[in-house]
């Protein structure tokens, strides 16, 4: 009975983080168009645009083109949604473990990641417009890219930590495990990962697969409507959601864990005023990652070209990440 | 060879298409992402405004020309007055020359920054679009000053100009030039040294002087590729025989005339540093003297009316070379004939050569890099509706069309 | 790849923005009532931009000095000028270009430019939008 009640409460919970990761995420959109507006000296949107985007996306008509498949062109955002917000529940976020505790590991949240590129570019696939196809092809040709420098990634922090477990990753910071070389070594890491945040969220330089002014959206081309709203949702979740993933990785440190802010007991023995100093803390962390790997990067850089950016992450990102765990490695077996 | 034919699809860009600001269509083959045909296709955008101007009097089609195209308006105002002041056997004053010149320099600068602000957003850069967009508006704040309109200026009539430049503006002009003089080093650092620039730039749309010579290219196009054509110098109209130019092309600056993206960049940019120059001489030397030869508007009026005549007129446009003819025709108010050929209707020719070879992702900027102006150029295309088939005239053919419009014309005599 | 851009970026974030909030910072919901509120005073907008001195703006006309030698209706190149009954003019600004052929023309110059050029409004032909009606 005990094992059925808590699943139950896993499944609330699972809603709940859902509903607010949607939520953040599209805040964190107002966030990241606003200031990439200031960055190019422009006032930019008020922060509640990107809920009346969705709003606006969820009341017009949803189109199904002549040549399309319908099941698969209709079922692709739903899948890219899913996946996005499953991952949440395998990931620790502020002061919480993860929800999955014992369950799913960085392996399961690198293929979670590469759900909704794929569910994009099934979709784009499935809408039979040229230029949906061509985006299609350049966002695997992108995915195919960008996986080999965060997978020389996920193996070096699993190696440092003997275990590929999230929990285990995130209850110790990274920096603290190693010393000056393995510093090193995972500040390179960082920096390859800085660089495949972009082509993960599909942002400039790395948006080929959108390309406005070449492909005027490539494979949302065809999309319209509701289905291109969830599509929406799912790409700011993404969007935090790697964001998330980074704090997990490389800065789980909790302002509780240097000082107490008092207040009564509430889960798990945590006090109510760390519990809100941490939520907020993993907040203004999470602002800043998509500042440094959304913002800064979207507007600062040119688009490449498809096979330009193939180039970037598989001889110079992968170098850099080979380097790194090079390093790491040097470091651990004490030479 | 069989097999690839079989590989490739074809991909339509526009006529509504974001890399392209106006209606306009180009028809490439792709083999994966590369281009390996590209057909362009103007008639999408065709006003008929020559057929306006043809049912209204000179004085009425001034402003009118300025509105055939929104950035080179005064390119046009230009053109159509010297042809009519051609016809008429009108000369400008001195003083007018000189105000025309600055005029014209100054909306050098302001179609040179709008145009690298529109290839910095081909590329994705929309940073820059924005920046040299923000600097842009300090030259229309002066052109609006000078003219009192921020867009069609409307400063020109026959004779003359309409608004005088007088010596309490100088101020304004120099601190506006100065600002660009400061600002020029920064351009130059965004459109020649940013290295996610220069990666999309470099070796992209590569034109050689053997096509731009072949193909009639004009502008800044050809001259990247290292062809000496510059209207200004070859055949000095308004104030331009009085300053000593020298042409714009790469190797000039050290460069190699290679006619990619970068090196149109590149003219357009140190084209900018030549136009801050003239406008500084024109300025300096300014004559004094009347505004207009033709003070007289009654009088004018009646001129026009009375005399006929054939004329020219030819600019160098920002974007190149081009060409207003004009004929009145005694006893007749309105204007006879009309013909208007743009730069990008000679530039055109020129995208094949630089679309082959290239990626998709190449597509907006090659576009964009003959800074095309459809608007301007567009011409009609002849459709059978029931069919749909678009007819297709050989030289030979149009060349016995025109045949047999001069002939009709002939036999309708002249009022 | 620290740029120069990016330092330009930075810079920027915290300087005073290129764009002009005229006449609301933000889009109001729907325009044409925003234009009725601002009609009546109820909605404050921000000043728009400074105008130079020989702005070409709303065109003001003297009904007594005129003399009624049509020039202006033929230098017109958008016909807003129509010659009436009386022998004089009357110009509806929504369809003028502001080219000022016919402030140049005039012999006894009745027509002259103001600085006005704010001259939007919810309805086209409004009073303000016709002079000598």
């Amino acid at each position: 009975m005990n094992f059925v009640v808590s699943w139950i409460v896993k499944f609330v919970f699972v809603l709940v983080i859902s509903l607010i990761s949607i939520f953040l995420g599209l805040l964190y959109k107002g966030f990241d168009r606003k200031i990439t507006a200031m960055m190019q000296s422009r006032i930019g949107p008020p922060l509640r645009q990107p809920f009346r985007d969705v709003k606006k996306l969820f009341m017009k008509e949803t189109i199904v083109p002549d040549g399309a498949v319908p099941w698969l062109f209709n079922s692709a955002p739903i899948f890219a949604l899913v996946a996005s917000l499953v991952a949440f529940a395998y990931l620790p976020i502020g002061p919480f473990g993860p929800l999955m505790e014992g369950y799913g590991d960085l392996i399961l949240l690198l293929y979670l990641l590469a759900i909704p590129a794929v569910a994009m570019a099934m979709g784009g696939l499935a809408s039979g417009s040229p230029y949906a196809t061509v985006g299609s092809q350049r966002e695997l040709v992108l995915m195919i890219s960008y996986e080999v420098p965060l997978a020389i990634a996920a193996v070096t922090l699993a190696y440092n930590y003997n275990s590929f477990s999230l929990a285990t990753i995130s209850s110790e910071p990274v920096w603290n495990t190693v010393g000056a070389m393995g510093i090193l070594g995972f500040a390179l890491i960082l920096a390859t990962l800085i660089a495949v945040m972009p082509g993960e969220l599909s942002k400039v330089p790395f948006d080929q697969a959108e390309a406005e002014t070449e492909l005027a959206g490539g494979l949302f081309v065809e999309y319209s409507g509701r289905n291109l709203g969830i599509f929406y949702i799912a790409e700011v979740v993404k969007m935090i959601f790697v964001g998330a993933l980074f704090i997990a990785l490389f800065f789980p440190y909790n302002l509780s864990s240097w000082y107490s802010f008092g207040g009564p007991e509430v889960i798990n023995g945590m006090l109510l005023g760390n519990l809100i100093a941490d939520i907020l803390f993993f907040l203004v962390k999470l602002l800043i990652i998509i500042c440094v790997g959304v913002s800064v990067i979207r507007v600062a850089f040119a688009r490449f070209q498809i096979n330009k950016a193939s180039y970037f992450y598989w001889v110079p990102m992968t170098v850099i990440g080979l380097l790194g765990t090079l390093l790491v490695v040097f470091e651990n077996s004490g030479l | 060879m069989k097999e690839k034919e079989e590989t490739t699809y074809e991909v339509p860009i526009g006529p509504i298409h974001p890399a392209l600001k106006e209606p306009f269509l180009i028809k490439f083959k792709l083999d994966g992402e590369e281009i390996v045909d590209a057909e362009a296709r103007p008639g999408m955008n065709h006003r008929g405004i020559e057929f306006m101007g043809m049912h209204r009097n000179p004085m009425k089609v001034i402003p009118l020309s300025e509105r055939i195209c929104g950035i080179c308006s005064i390119v046009h105002q230009h053109m159509f007055t010297t042809a009519t002041e051609h016809a008429l056997g009108i000369e400008p004053t001195n003083r007018a020359r000189y105000i025309r010149t600055i005029m014209c320099e100054l909306e050098r600068i302001h179609s040179h920054i709008l145009w690298a602000g529109v290839a910095a957003h081909e590329i994705g850069f929309d940073t820059h679009l924005h920046f040299t967009w923000k600097i842009r508006e300090k030259v229309m704040d002066l052109l609006e000053y000078i003219a009192g309109n921020r867009v069609n200026y409307s400063m020109w009539t026959f004779g003359g100009v309409r608004r005088d430049i007088t010596s309490d503006m100088y101020p304004k002009v120099f601190e506006t030039l100065k600002y660009y003089e400061d600002l020029y080093e920064k351009l130059e650092d965004i459109f020649l040294d940013d290295p996610s620039i220069k990666m999309r730039t470099q070796d992209v749309g590569v034109l050689t002087k053997e096509d731009a010579l072949a193909l009639c290219g004009v502008g800044p196009t050809v001259r990247a590729s290292g062809v000496k054509k510059d209207v200004r110098i070859d055949q000095p109209y308004a104030a331009y025989g009085d300053l000593d130019l020298d042409y714009v092309i790469p190797s000039r600056y050290g460069f190699e005339n290679k006619g990619d993206v970068f090196s149109k960049t590149l003219v357009r940019l140190k084209e900018l540093l030549q136009s801050i120059e003239i406008i500084k001489t024109c300025v300096e030397q300014m004559p004094e003297g009347e505004m207009t030869s033709e003070p007289k508007k009654a009088a004018l009026f009646n001129k026009l009316e009375k005399r006929s005549g054939e004329g020219i007129g030819r600019i160098e446009a920002p974007r190149g070379e081009a060409i207003h003819y004009v004929r009145l025709v005694e006893g007749r108010s309105d204007i006879d004939c009309w013909k208007i050929r743009a730069s990008t209707y000679n530039n055109l020719a020129t995208y094949r050569p630089m679309f082959m070879g290239e990626q998709i992702a190449d597509i907006p900027i090659i576009a964009a890099c003959i800074d095309p102006c459809i608007g301007c150029m567009d011409r009609a295309e002849i459709i059978d509706v029931d069919s749909g088939e678009v007819e297709t005239y050989t030289k030979e053919e149009l060349h016995e069309l025109s045949v047999k419009k001069t002939e009709r014309i002939k036999n309708r005599g002249i009022k | 790849m620290p740029t120069q851009t990016i330092y330009t970026l930075i810079k920027q974030l915290f300087t005073k923005k290129a764009t002009n909030p005229f006449p609301v910072k933000y889009a109001p919901e729907n325009m044409h009532d925003a234009a009725e509120l601002i009609e009546k005073g109820e909605l404050e907008i921000n000043p728009p931009v400074k105008v130079p001195p020989n702005l070409r703006g709303k065109l003001e006309y003297d009904k007594e000095s005129c003399i009624g030698c049509q020039l202006c209706v033929k230098v017109c190149p958008s016909e807003a000028l129509i010659f009436k009954e009386d022998r004089t003019v009357r110009h509806h600004i929504n369809r003028c270009t502001f080219c000022g052929q016919c402030v140049d023309i005039c012999p006894t110059n009745s027509f002259d430019f103001t600085d006005e050029f704010l001259m939007a409004g919810p309805r086209k032909l409004n009073d303000d939008l016709i002079l000598n009606p």
